[in-house]
């Protein structure tokens, strides 16, 4: 027990500004910020403090490494003798501080497709490579997180180079990986009964949280499902309007478009999605996922069998955006439980 | 920043000629600015390369020219969306972009020792007059058997690479039969009638048709003329690449001239735009277009849902 505590520091509440300010002398923090209604992950500016008071942010901060639109290359000059314009710019290290475990489940399941033996991409793996995690544990868990089905939980630390836990009057702040315990090591020790504290938390959050039994069976289940009527069933109420993909953390389809602005342009990565029909259009008018429901199903069956099938790791973090955006209410679990009832 | 997979090596466009009589298809040879990324340029036949125009985007298409085949890089491209008009409306000494090689290549390796039947309609035929151009070369002649190549297009002057195919008729060590489907001008495909110089065969039972040893011209859709010609399936390799329609009449042909699945392959596409299996969008179940395939052979296939 004693050992272990080396690892465990804490901040008081009202002094989480001055700990931020030390991060900031070496690194840009990202953090939750009150957004009008909302709570989004952005960078703190000087004498911001982070807003910790949350369940989970709208949307999951995988924009800090795969951005909505990225620039791959600027160019400039007329069309037939433009070549490639490099800018080169040094990057300031990063914490995200405070994402929920979730969405750094979600973050290592995206490495697996950006980061792999076939192809790097290396705007990901910069951005990546410079960021450490923070991670917060999750006292109240939304009826609509399902963490827990993913070999995840609201207190996971996987992933983690630290992790925040919220024991009411203070912060404890645990070292996870070696560069995480330098950056908090001049914080005051934690004690035993703060551990305890947490232990009570991390186990009332565990009972709380809804797991889908199970889970593991499912990519096998979809294997033989590909031509099963249910698919139109459970795609009959979709609008087909990608909410689900823009907030999914783990949604990576991406488009690639070129912009001109005068003779100067720039090649960008945007998200894109494949709820839309554009998404797998030819060139000669040849579709192959004309109906919406066959988009559904690239859905469901890329998160729970296609991407298991490559990385051997399912698509999903239980963070359960999809549910509470839905505009007409599709619930990714009732779809599952049905698949598993098939 | 670090070149990366996303960055086009910078190309010259070095000759333009029209491929087709609907004028509609060109074919580019590129040129590379610098010595050293074209010797990194490794290619194999049946892969392809993202031609990117900064200013107007990318687009997948398979390269026609063969590595034995030094000194350029050949596409031919048919004006269709933004990036193709552009790269069409280009002058020959115009500056562009290539990113490649991407996506597997025919099985040259295995087809070593083997007869190998390439089946082509329309343009399509790109990757295929790569594979063709690589095996009649003269240090890999030697290493397959029996080359027959069946090409059919809607017209004779919808046939791409005509100068060659002139050439290819003459050849002792490869048998060349092509095909015609649509009359001159008229509204539809042909029944019996043959266009001149082309022989009629017969449409109803393609494979009860005698071929006469110097007639090699045919006015067939090309399943009928795969069926007509009937290449042994014995120690035989087929290639099939062309339009949907084509390779979906084209497969049960060679399934009953005994060719196992694993022995068709073919060449898919699909919309895509990274080309390196990150995108997301060219997939059929988990496979990726561009990083799989192009080439999958009938067996993989099989496994496949029936997406695309």
């Amino acid at each position: 027990m004693k050992d272990s505590l080396k690892n465990v520091k804490y901040i008081e509440k009202d002094k989480i500004l001055d700990f931020i300010k030390v991060l900031q002398k070496d690194y840009t923090v990202i953090a939750p910020k009150k957004v009008k209604d909302f709570v989004l992950f952005g960078e703190l500016k000087d004498n911001e403090e982070p807003y910790l008071d949350f369940l989970n942010s709208r949307q999951s901060p995988k924009e800090f490494y795969f951005p909505q639109t990225e620039t791959i290359v600027e160019y400039e000059g007329i069309i037939d003798k433009r070549v490639p314009k490099f800018s080169e710019n040094d990057m300031k290290k990063r914490i995200i501080f405070g994402i929920r475990p979730c969405d750094v489940k979600s973050t290592l399941i995206l490495d697996k497709l950006f980061v792999n033996e076939d192809y790097i991409d290396d705007y990901y793996k910069r951005l990546r490579d410079n960021t450490l995690i923070f991670s917060f544990g999750c006292n109240n868990p939304k009826t609509t997180c399902f963490c827990a089905s993913f070999e995840c939980g609201p207190f996971s630390e996987e992933g983690s180079d630290a992790f925040i836990t919220d024991i009411g009057d203070k912060f404890i702040i645990e070292g996870i990986t070696e560069q995480g315990n330098k950056i908090i090591d001049k914080l005051p020790d934690g004690d035993g009964g703060m551990l305890k504290k947490k232990k009570e938390i991390k186990k009332n959050s565990d009972n709380v949280v809804s797991c889908i039994e199970n889970i593991q069976k499912i990519p096998e289940k979809l294997r033989g499902m590909f031509e099963n009527p249910v698919w139109e069933e459970i795609s009959e109420r979709c609008l087909g309007c990608g909410v689900c993909t823009y907030l999914c953390p783990t949604c990576h389809c991406f488009d690639i478009q070129d912009e001109m602005i005068g003779e100067d342009g720039r090649r960008v990565k945007n998200w894109d999605s494949c709820m839309f029909p554009i998404f797998t259009l030819h060139g000669s008018g040849h579709q192959p996922r004309e109906f919406r429901f066959q988009r559904m199903r690239q859905r469901i069956m890329h998160k729970f069998n296609y991407y298991e099938e490559n990385f051997n790791i399912i698509a999903c973090s239980g963070c359960g955006r999809c549910v509470t955006e839905c505009p007409v209410n599709i619930d990714v679990r009732e779809i599952l439980e049905k698949i598993k009832k098939l | 920043m670090i070149k990366n997979s996303y960055i086009p090596i910078p190309v010259k466009v070095d000759k333009i000629r029209f491929e087709t009589e609907d004028k509609l298809i060109k074919t580019f040879d590129l040129v590379f600015m610098d010595k050293e990324e074209e010797k990194a340029f490794r290619y194999y036949p049946g892969q392809f390369a993202e031609l990117s125009i900064l200013g107007k985007g990318e687009s997948p298409i398979g390269i026609a020219s063969s590595p034995t085949e030094s000194g350029f890089l050949r596409f031919t491209v048919m004006k269709v969306g933004v990036v193709t008009t552009a790269l069409h409306n280009f002058d020959e000494g115009a500056i562009m972009g290539v990113r490649g090689p991407l996506g597997n290549w025919y099985p040259i390796e295995e087809m070593k020792g083997k007869n190998v039947v390439i089946v082509g309609g329309g343009f399509a035929f790109t990757t295929l007059r790569s594979l063709l151009i690589y095996m009649l070369d003269k240090k890999n002649r030697k290493n397959y058997g029996e080359i027959t190549c069946i090409y059919g297009a809607r017209t004779p002057g919808l046939l791409c690479y005509r100068d060659e195919l002139k050439e290819w008729e003459k050849r002792k060590d490869m048998s060349l039969y092509q095909c015609i489907d649509w009359k001159f001008g008229a509204e539809g495909p042909i029944e019996e009638a043959a266009v001149e110089g082309w022989e009629p065969i017969n449409l109803k039972e393609p494979s009860k048709t005698k071929i006469k040893k110097d007639i090699k011209k045919f006015t067939a859709f090309v399943p009928q003329l795969v069926s007509a010609v009937k290449p042994g399936a014995k120690d035989s390799y087929a290639i099939v690449c062309g339009p949907p329609i084509m390779i979906k009449f084209t497969i049960p042909v060679l399934t009953e001239l005994g060719f196992p699945p694993e022995r068709i392959i073919n060449s898919l596409e699909n919309r895509m735009k990274c080309g390196i299996g990150k995108c997301g969008r060219c997939n059929i179940g988990p496979k990726y277009v561009c990083k799989d395939g192009p080439v999958f052979s009938l067996k993989e296939l099989e496994k496949l849902p029936k997406e695309y």
